[in-house]
C-alpha cells in the first residue's frame, strides 16, 4: 500500500491484515562533496522501496520518505514519527535507510540499514537482479518480526 | 473539333464547378474523418508486451518471466517491470498473474516449503494451487487472474490480465 486515497480505503477497512509500515529516511545534503552522494543513495532507497511495497503490498504500507538534514538527525524525530505510527495502529515499523549514523541514533527500534547502490549507470535487468538480491537480505528481518508478533 | 467548341461562358463555369467542387470537398472530407473516426481506430499488437521468454522453452512448472512498459500518470513516465508465472498445460499456454487476490501481494511458486506445488503469498500465508485456484481455508477468496497471450517469433507476448477461465 502507497500513502494515497485508494490505498488508504482499503487500509481502513482491511486493518487487521495491513500491520506493518516501511518508514524510508532521507538525508538531504546538498554540500558539494556529499551532493551527488547522497542524491544517489536517495534514489537507490526510493527503487528498493517501492519493490519492496510491489512484494508485500497486502501487508505493508509504505510511507512518502521522510527527508532530513544533518541537524535535524535526532531520536526525537524518530520518536515522533514512531508514535503517530503506533498511534495509527501499526504493530510493525521498519525504518530502512543508507546513512549509517542511524545506527548508533536509536539502536532500539527496527533500522534497516542498506550500503547505497549506485543504480542509475545500470541495466534495467542489472537493476532489478539487485534490488531482489537487496530484498532477499532484508526478507528475514521482516520475516522473523512478523512471526513474533503473532 | 470546330463542332465541339467550348464557349467563354460554359469553359468558366466548368472551371468554376471543379474548384468549388475541390474547396467543398477540402472541407466535408476532414468532418467525415472525425465522424467515422472509431471505426478507423487500430486494435492490434499494442495492447501486448513483448517478452524475452521464448515459447519453446516453457515446461509445465510455472517459471517467472519479467516484462515491462512505460507507464504514464500526468507528467511523470516511468517504465513499470511486471511478471507472469507461466507454464505449459499440454500445448497451450497458461500466463497466471502473480497479484495475490487478497490485498495485492506478489506470490511465488514454491514459496511455502510445506506445499511446494502451490503459489504462496508471504503476507498472509494465502496460497493457491497451479491453475491459480485458491485453496479453501487460507485468506484469498477467488482465483489468480490470467494474462492473455500471444506469440511473435517464438517469443511470448503478454497481454491484459483477465478472469481465470482454467476454473
Amino acid at each position: 500500500m502507497k500513502y494515497t486515497v485508494q490505498d488508504m480505503t482499503i487500509f481502513q477497512q482491511q486493518k487487521q491484515f495491513i500491520d506493518t509500515a516501511i518508514v524510508p529516511l532521507v538525508q538531504l545534503d546538498f554540500s558539494e562533496q556529499a551532493l551527488l552522494q547522497s542524491s544517489m543513495a536517495a534514489s537507490y532507497l526510493l527503487s528498493l522501496t517501492n519493490y519492496i511495497e510491489q512484494q508485500f503490498k497486502g501487508r505493508m504500507v509504505l510511507l512518502p520518505p521522510v527527508c532530513y538534514t544533518m541537524m535535524l538527525r535526532s531520536p526525537t524525530l524518530l520518536q515522533n514519527i514512531h508514535e503517530e505510527l503506533e498511534n495509527g495502529g501499526f504493530r510493525h515499523i521498519f525504518y530502512i535507510t543508507t546513512d549509517v549514523s542511524w545506527r548508533t541514533i536509536d539502536a532500539e527500534k527496527a533500522i534497516i540499514w542498506l550500503p547505497p547502490i549506485p543504480l542509475e549507470s545500470m541495466d534495467q535487468n542489472v537493476r532489478k537482479s539487485i534490488l531482489e538480491d537487496q530484498l532477499k537480505q532484508i526478507l528475514p528481518t521482516f520475516l522473523a518480526d512478523w512471526n513474533t508478533g503473532q | 473539333m470546330s463542332n465541339n467548341r467550348v464557349s467563354r461562358r460554359q469553359f468558366l463555369g466548368y472551371t468554376l464547378t471543379g474548384v468549388g467542387g475541390f474547396m467543398a470537398a477540402g472541407m466535408l472530407m476532414p468532418m467525415v474523418r472525425f465522424a467515422v473516426d472509431p471505426i478507423l481506430q487500430k486494435k492490434g499488437d499494442g495492447d501486448f508486451v513483448q517478452t524475452a521468454q521464448k515459447i519453446s522453452e516453457l515446461s509445465n512448472e510455472p517459471t517467472r518471466v519479467d516484462f515491462s512498459y512505460e507507464q504514464v500518470d500526468g507528467w511523470y513516465t516511468s517504465e513499470v517491470t511486471n511478471s507472469a508465472w507461466v507454464y505449459k498445460d499440454g500445448d497451450n499456454v497458461i500466463a497466471l498473474s502473480p497479484v495475490c487476490k487478497h490485498l495485492g501481494c506478489t506470490v511465488n511458486w514454491g514459496g511455502d516449503t510445506a506445499h511446494p506445488d502451490q503459489f504462496f503469498c508471504p503476507c498472509h500465508l494465502g496460497r493457491y494451487e497451479k491453475n491459480g485456484k485458491n485453496v479453501a481455508g487460507t485468506p484469498p477468496l477467488g482465483p489468480l487472474d490470467q494474462y492473455e497471450i500471444s506469440e511473435k517469433d517464438g517469443f511470448l507476448l503478454i497481454g491484459k490480465p483477465t478472469e481465470n477461465t482454467l476454473i
